[in-house]
C-alpha cells in the first residue's frame, strides 16, 4: 500500500514554507491521494494502476510547488503587515487616544497658551498642550516598537508604528485646516501663522517628539540585540 | 468540451456554487465539480489546492480540518459570509457572457 504522507514530502522536499505550514499542506494533499487511490482501487484497478492514475493526476510536482508557494506567501505577507505595522499602530493610536480622554475628563487641566496681547482665556486659546499626556506618550511609543519589532518588523516600520497616533493630527493640519480655512472665512479670522505652527507643535512634533523618546530606545537595543544574535549565529 | 482559458476563469464560480450546498474537503469538492458538470469541468489537484488556498486568502472560504467518522483527518471548506456575497455577482456576470455568446452564436447561424 502507498505510504502517500511520504510520497507528498519527498516530492515537495523543496516547499518554502513555514514547518507547521508545509505540514498542513502535506497533510492536506495525501489526503487527496489516498482518496483518490482507493476511489480507484474501489473501481477495479490494480494497486499499481491505482499509483499511477493518481500520481498522474498531480502533473508536474515542481510546477504544484511553485503554486502553492505563490498562493501561500502572499498570505504570510498580508499576516506580517498585520503584525509588524497595523496591529502596534492602532494599539498605540487607541491608547493615547484614551489617555488623552482620560486627562480631559478627570484632569490635570491643560496647558492654555492665549492669543499674545489678548486677555487670557478670553480669546480663542493658541495651543492646548496636555503635558500630563506627553509625559505617558514615551510609554505608549515603546510598547509600539515593542510589538512591531517583536514581529520582525524593520526600523521604518517600527518607526511608522511608534509615531502613528500623531497621524491624525498631522492628516487635520495638512488637509483639514486648510480645508476649513478655505470654505469658512470665520475661521480664517482666528488662524495666524503662529497659531498654526504653535498648534502644529502642541499636537504633532512634541507628541511624535515623545512617543519617540519611549520608542527609539526600544528599537535602538532590539535591534543591537539582533545584530548580536545574528553575529553569534553565523 | 471546455477550454483551458474558460475554465479557469469559471473554476472561482464553480467551487463557490458548490461550496453553497455545504462544507466539503479537496477530493469531494473536485468529484462534485466533476459530476455536475457531467466532466466539462474537472479540476487536477495541481489546480485545485492552489486555487483554494488563494480563495482561502481572499476569505471567500474558511479551511478546517475536521476527523471522519472512519477516523480520516481532512481539512473541509466552507463558504463564508464575504464568500456568499461575492457569488451572486460572478453568478450574475457569468450568465451575462453566456447570454451574450447565445445570442452572438443565434445571429451567426441565422
Amino acid at each position: 500500500m502507498a505510504d502517500w504522507a511520504r510520497i507528498v514530502r519527498e516530492r515537495l522536499a523543496g516547499l518554502a514554507l513555514p514547518d507547521d505550514d508545509a505540514a498542513q499542506v502535506f497533510d492536506e494533499l495525501a489526503s487527496h491521494l489516498e482518496e483518490d487511490y482507493q476511489s480507484l482501487l474501489g473501481e477495479g484497478c490494480s494497486e499499481e494502476d491505482a499509483v499511477r492514475r493518481s500520481l498522474g493526476g498531480v502533473g508536474d510536482w515542481k510546477v504544484l510547488q511553485r503554486k502553492i508557494e505563490s498562493s501561500r506567501k502572499k498570505e504570510r505577507m498580508m499576516n506580517k503587515r498585520v503584525t509588524q505595522f497595523w496591529f502596534p499602530a492602532f494599539l498605540t493610536l487607541s491608547l493615547s487616544m484614551v489617555l488623552l480622554a482620560v486627562f480631559e475628563i478627570f484632569g490635570p487641566k491643560p496647558w492654555v497658551t492665549p492669543m499674545p496681547g489678548g486677555p487670557r482665556l478670553r480669546m480663542t486659546p493658541l495651543a492646548v498642550v496636555y503635558i500630563s499626556w506627553l509625559i505617558f506618550l514615551p510609554f505608549i511609543g515603546a510598547l509600539g516598537a515593542y510589538l512591531s519589532n517583536r514581529a520582525g518588523g524593520r526600523s521604518r516600520t517600527v518607526f511608522s508604528s511608534i509615531v502613528f497616533p500623531v497621524f491624525p493630527y498631522v492628516a487635520f493640519f495638512v488637509i483639514g485646516l486648510p480645508l476649513a480655512l478655505i470654505l469658512d472665512d470665520q475661521v480664517a479670522h482666528n488662524i495666524t501663522i503662529p497659531a498654526f505652527f504653535v498648534g502644529l507643535s502642541a499636537w504633532v512634533i512634541f507628541p511624535a517628539m515623545a512617543l519617540l523618546a519611549g520608542g527609539w530606545p526600544v528599537q535602538y537595543f532590539a535591534s543591537r540585540r539582533l545584530g548580536a544574535t545574528q553575529v553569534s549565529g553565523s | 468540451m471546455i477550454g483551458t482559458g474558460v475554465k479557469k476563469g469559471t473554476a472561482e464560480l464553480a467551487i463557490l456554487s458548490v461550496l453553497e450546498d455545504g462544507p466539503l474537503h479537496g477530493y469531494e469538492l473536485s468529484r462534485r465539480i466533476e459530476a455536475q458538470t457531467k466532466g466539462s469541468l474537472s479540476f487536477s489537484l495541481a489546480a485545485l489546492y492552489p486555487m483554494l488556498y488563494r480563495m482561502e486568502q481572499r476569505r471567500w472560504i474558511r479551511g478546517a480540518w475536521e476527523t471522519s467518522s472512519n477516523g480520516r483527518r481532512r481539512r473541509c471548506y466552507r463558504l463564508t459570509s464575504h464568500g456568499k456575497k461575492k457569488l451572486q455577482p460572478l453568478r450574475a456576470e457569468w450568465s451575462e457572457l453566456f447570454s451574450a455568446l447565445r445570442d452572438l452564436t443565434k445571429a451567426s447561424n441565422g
